[in-house]
């Protein structure tokens, strides 16, 4: 009998322990005023989604530009809690409300396939119009972006790709070649600041970034190498199998000491990885180098750098604009569910952001194809470089 | 002489001369390693991980485990991070992290000894509820942009390239060692862990014993947030992700026996560098960072299996002492009766 | 006979796996209500796939924690078995199949390598398998470095047939992979209630010394259970790596607390001697409707998800707790504290 009552006992716990997690979600939200409130939009999904229906059927009978208005896109990221994404994340909200779309943010704290893959599930039986996501594995989320794309959901992608075939148009922020490049003129131009000839002189440098299982820093680390061994054949790799600190920022300290430590007579050290960029630059802080003993640089938010910026320990570092980018992402999905055809060659004007160019998928990937329809790829306008005279201007 | 026995026969002896060995080998293949900046810089590092295993090293004396400590640490160190960053008092943060890590401590303390609810069981609830409400207080953004002066502190060396930080948590550590062995109240946590009834049949306060225990580990969780902080200069709300592992590992390796009852603080402080210096080593032998785990595996599996085993052969030798002894004692009273 | 099936029906009401499947109705009623699409088939059994890896492996370390260890390393032989297959396959031109039966081997030796130390070397389980947990992933890692493919990449492209696994659906409504979850447990079940070999686990669990006096191999049985659980973890791999269509190293890495919290909250002890593999099934599966349900119905952002599930946890544990230990419900009755020193006296007695 106890037992019983027991059982009816958790079941009212049960019910108004729900009940708490739906508030708890309020809290959240009101603590982070840019994301709107996510009970209403469930509520009100339904007719949102009958307007957005005879919205989107209205403009088709003149043969203009459907309307993205009332959509509602489910935003993915690699993971939560990462300064990169959450960036990315406030800039899609901002724009989103000036568009008149919805965007849920969602996504699993570890970046993992597995874990990936089941907010995409989510997403796509929650009803969204489009997911708009950044991979954490290459053709791991291919299977469930397939069967969401079957269930009439349409699929953008953004920051990391899936196969082509996968999903509809990626705003994407450049190819592994551009990237790496990107990364290692970064450290020439230290290099040059300071005095070093980077042509003649044997430069020592190693590369320091999360891991070796993710799919982006990797081909960039790969990409920056073949360019190093093309340009500069005279610079040494001192640690060929690289460092990795796991997105572990303490992790990242430690390893950063050390490297400065094991090889003291370093001179780059080229860190693609936003929480390895500030985790070496703390070490290096620590040891008491600033930029004109070593050259630190890398991947990283221009905010989350600015004060070692500012103590001179590091002298450039890079990113792009990814509060942009998300929203870029996010609008394009969203045209591209209205029900808008996009060929490549075609330009889209994008609200409040400019004109964009559909280009095929293989200008990011080499051999890649390109559908006929909605499928392709968007570069992003530019790639951003920091120093502490500009870092006051962006505030990611 | 006696020292030297005494020393050989203390639990952490093994670890002790574990790590010696391991710093001897890595110095042979690479003499970088053993720079006096080099070696305090192990010592300098292992301060986040010597905080967090001293402190759940209390909780496994008696007994127990907590795996809620990681994210104790995370929330501890997003609250002060958030203090400062808005321009709060350091003493504001300090106070508020500690009373966070207690409170966490003391719901630990209070589901385990009270409710009597299996440690693993209850505080992987609580870390899941801990992780969650770092989210939510920092609504997954990271806290960044501390003051400087703030985070200069975890670099401000004592002697040479000793830090200030790990001075003060190592004279603590042994003020702690010190109280854990050889005060009264100081040896219920063994007590407890050794044998939980025959301690409340001497009149211990088992309860009140394990709940001390959690908070003062929610406590050292919450300095090590403040010395994560102080050392990162962000906070992540990851922060702390995976680290009750770690200084479980820690603890294991510095021979505090999970069974409770056996092993010291200061053992915990020697397994915690041991720890943390896996991945430096690996760096001076020039390894790849890929290695990282399988060591950390091989080493943590080959110490506990090693010391397992000749702790056993001693249990059974004491054992086959205490027979023996009795036995001649009947014996005699047997010859005496005759 | 009739009197036997109402003692049973009876008995099942009283059961634990009957509390689970309440809050899992009610659950579903919660959910459903406030959103109707979570009652489409496809999606409430497309919800499992997602969590199939969970249940399975929690079925079997359900066996390693009624023994009275725990297995903490069932989440990298997951990543390990991936691997294996993949590399094996691709790079050293195995069929597809013998790639499969290697990487279940390879996982039965690493599961036989913790619970030898376990069992033979009486070394504490946790850590033996928290050591296994950092072995087994970074031997994984190193595996995918002898592959052409780099370690980031993945490997994909594998055969139709092997993505049948994951993609074939009884009735176009039933996925396989749930259908194998099914009769895991039920596999599951009847080798620990219904035969000597789960009676043997149960004795072992609650009295290591006596089981050894009545004759069975304890340490034999211990092992045996980490082997189990091992081949389940590979099992899962293998149908993690048919359903994600890529082999990489790193799967199943953040499988091991949700694989702890399915068992606890199954009704095991996690210091042994008590547990059933329908009870970890249903709380496995409660937590993936939980976790499926709270984002789809509630609009709760995933990265919030460890706070429901925790909470579900801490409330079910208590709700046990006052219910059924005498000590707290004594407590709870605001009894004396004499009658609380009297209890503490006569169970420290009764343990002595």
């Amino acid at each position: 009998m106890r037992r019983r009552i027991l059982a009816m006992a958790m079941a009212v716990t049960m019910i108004s322990s729900l009940a708490a997690c739906g508030s708890s979600s309020g809290g959240a939200e009101s603590a982070a005023p840019a994301q709107e409130t996510k009970a209403e939009t469930t509520a009100a999904k339904a007719e949102e989604k009958k307007e957005a229906a005879t919205e989107a059927a209205a403009p088709q009978a003149e043969g203009g530009e459907k309307s993205i208005e009332g959509l509602t896109i489910a935003f993915v990221p690699k993971l939560t809690g990462n300064a990169f994404f959450e960036s990315a994340n406030k800039g899609a909200q901002e724009y989103a409300k000036k568009w008149g779309i919805t965007v849920n943010y969602t996504g699993s704290p570890n970046a993992a396939v597995a874990d990936e893959v089941q907010v995409v599930n989510q997403a796509a039986a929650s009803g969204a119009d489009g997911i708009c996501l950044s991979s954490v594995d290459a053709t791991g989320l291919d299977d469930a972006l397939k069967s969401a794309m079957d269930a009439g959901v349409t699929v953008g992608t953004w920051d990391s790709d899936v196969s082509t075939d996968a999903r509809t148009i990626m705003v994407s922020q450049g190819t592994p070649e551009i990237l790496g490049k990107m990364l290692v003129d970064m450290g020439a131009d230290e290099l040059t600041k300071r005095g070093k000839d980077i042509s003649k002189d044997a430069i020592k440098y190693c590369w320091h970034y999360s891991n070796a299982t993710v799919t982006d820093q990797n081909s960039w680390q790969v990409a920056g190498e073949k360019y190093i061994k093309e340009t500069y054949p005279n610079w040494e790799n001192v640690a060929p199998d690289n460092y990795y600190s796991e997105q572990d920022a303490e992790k990242a300290v430690s390893i950063g000491a050390s490297v400065l430590q094991a090889h003291s007579d370093v001179d780059l050290i080229i860190c693609n990885d936003s929480t390895a960029l500030p985790g070496q630059a703390k070490a290096a802080q620590n040891a008491g180098l600033t930029k004109n003993d070593v050259s630190i640089t890398g991947f990283a938010s221009p905010q989350s750098m600015k004060e070692y910026a500012e103590a001179d320990i590091l002298e450039e570092w890079g990113l792009w604009d990814c509060g942009l980018q998300g929203a870029m992402g996010c609008y394009l999905t969203a045209y591209v569910a209205a029900g808008n055809e996009v060929h490549v060659g075609d330009k889209i004007n994008i609200p409040e952001i400019g004109e964009v160019e559909l280009l095929a998928n293989d200008s990011i990937a080499e051999g890649a194809t390109t559908g006929d329809v909605n499928n392709g790829v968007v570069l992003l306008p530019e790639r951003l470089v920091f120093t502490k005279e500009n870092v006051n201007d962006y505030d990611f | 002489m006696k020292a030297l026995k005494r020393f050989t026969k203390a639990r952490e002896a093994g670890s002790i001369i574990f790590l010696v060995l391991l710093v001897l080998l890595v110095g042979a293949l690479n003499p970088a390693f053993l720079a006096p900046a080099s070696l305090l810089s192990c010592l300098n590092d292992s301060v986040v991980f010597t905080l967090l295993a001293v402190g759940i090293a209390f909780v496994i004396l008696t007994g127990e485990i907590d795996v809620s400590i990681g994210a104790t640490m995370g929330m501890s160190a997003a609250v002060a991070a958030t203090i400062l960053r808005d321009g709060g008092s350091w003493m504001t943060a300090f106070v508020m992290a500690i009373i966070v890590g207690a409170v966490v401590g003391l719901i630990n303390g209070w589901g385990v000894s009270i409710m009597r609810i299996p440690s693993l069981i209850f505080t992987l609830g609580v870390n899941g509820l801990t992780r969650g409400m770092i989210y939510v207080y920092t609504t997954g953004a990271w806290v960044e942009n501390l003051p400087g002066s703030f985070t200069k502190l975890a670099n401000v060396k004592l002697i040479g390239h000793l830090t200030v930080f790990y001075a003060v948590t190592f004279t603590g550590v042994l003020a702690a060692n010190y109280v854990t062995n050889h005060t009264k109240h100081g040896r219920y946590f063994t007590a407890v862990g050794d044998n939980i009834s025959g301690a409340a049949l001497v009149g211990i306060p088992t309860t009140g014993t394990k709940i001390t225990a959690y908070v003062l580990c929610g406590i050292f969780a919450a300095l090590a947030g403040m010395a994560y902080t102080s050392r990162i200069g962000f906070v992540t709300p990851t922060a702390g992700n995976g680290y009750e592992m770690k200084a479980i590992a820690a603890c294991v390796l510095g021979g505090v026996a999970l069974t409770g009852g056996q092993g010291t603080l200061l053992g915990a402080a020697i397994g915690a560098i041991i720890m943390s210096s896996i991945s430096r080593i690996l760096v001076f032998m020039g390894f790849s960072s890929d290695y990282d785990n399988t060591l950390t595996g091989i080493m943590l599996i080959v110490i506990v299996v090693v010391t397992t085993v000749m702790q056993n052969r001693e249990i059974i030798r004491n054992h086959h002492e205490i027979l023996l002894a009795r036995t001649s004692e009947e014996l005699k009273t047997v010859q005496e009766g005759a | 006979m009739n009197r036997s099936l109402a003692e049973k029906s009876k008995a099942f009401f009283k059961s634990w796996e009957f509390v689970l499947l309440v809050i899992l109705c009610l659950e579903i009623v919660v959910f459903a209500t406030k959103n109707p699409k979570f009652l489409k088939p496809a999606v409430l059994l497309g919800s499992l796939n997602d969590i199939i890896s969970i249940c399975i492996i929690s079925l079997f370390v359900t066996f390693c924690m009624i023994t009275g260890g725990i297995d903490i390393q069932a989440g990298s032989i997951v990543g390990l078995t991936s691997i294996i297959i993949g590399v094996s396959w691709q790079d050293f031109g195995f069929n597809i199949w013998t790639a499969v039966i290697l990487s279940v081997l390879i996982a039965a030796v690493c599961g036989a390598l913790s619970g030898y130390f376990v069992a033979y070397c009486d070394v504490q389980p946790m850590v033996v398998t928290l050591g296994g947990s950092f072995l087994y992933a970074g031997i994984a890692l190193l595996i995918s470095n002898l592959s052409a493919t780099a370690s980031y990449k993945g490997i994909s492209g594998f055969p139709d047939s092997f993505k049948f696994i994951s993609k074939y659906r009884f009735g176009d409504v039933l996925p396989l992979q749930v259908v194998i979850f099914l009769v895991l447990t039920v596999i599951a079940h009847i080798l620990l209630k219904k035969t000597k070999y789960g009676r043997m686990i149960f004795l072992v669990g609650i009295n290591k010394n006596a089981a050894e006096y009545s004759g069975i191999n304890s340490k034999l049985v211990m092992m045996s259970a980490y082997i189990l659980s091992a081949i389940s973890a590979s099992i899962a791999g293998i149908i993690l790596t048919s359903y994600l269509g890529t082999a990489k190293s790193d799967l199943g890495a953040t499988f091991t607390l949700q694989i702890i919290t399915a068992c606890v909250l199954g009704g095991t002890l996690s210091t042994g001697g008590k547990g059933s593999a329908i009870g970890t099934g249903l709380a496995a599966v409660v937590i993936g409707v939980l976790k499926f349900g709270l984002p789809l119905s509630f609009g709760v952002n995933q990265q919030y998800m460890d706070i429901p599930v925790g909470a579900l946890l801490l409330i079910v544990v208590i709700c046990r707790s006052l219910a059924t230990n005498p000590k707290v419900v004594a407590l709870t009755h605001k009894t004396q504290k004499a009658a609380i020193k009297k209890g503490s006296v006569k169970e420290s007695l009764k343990a002595l």
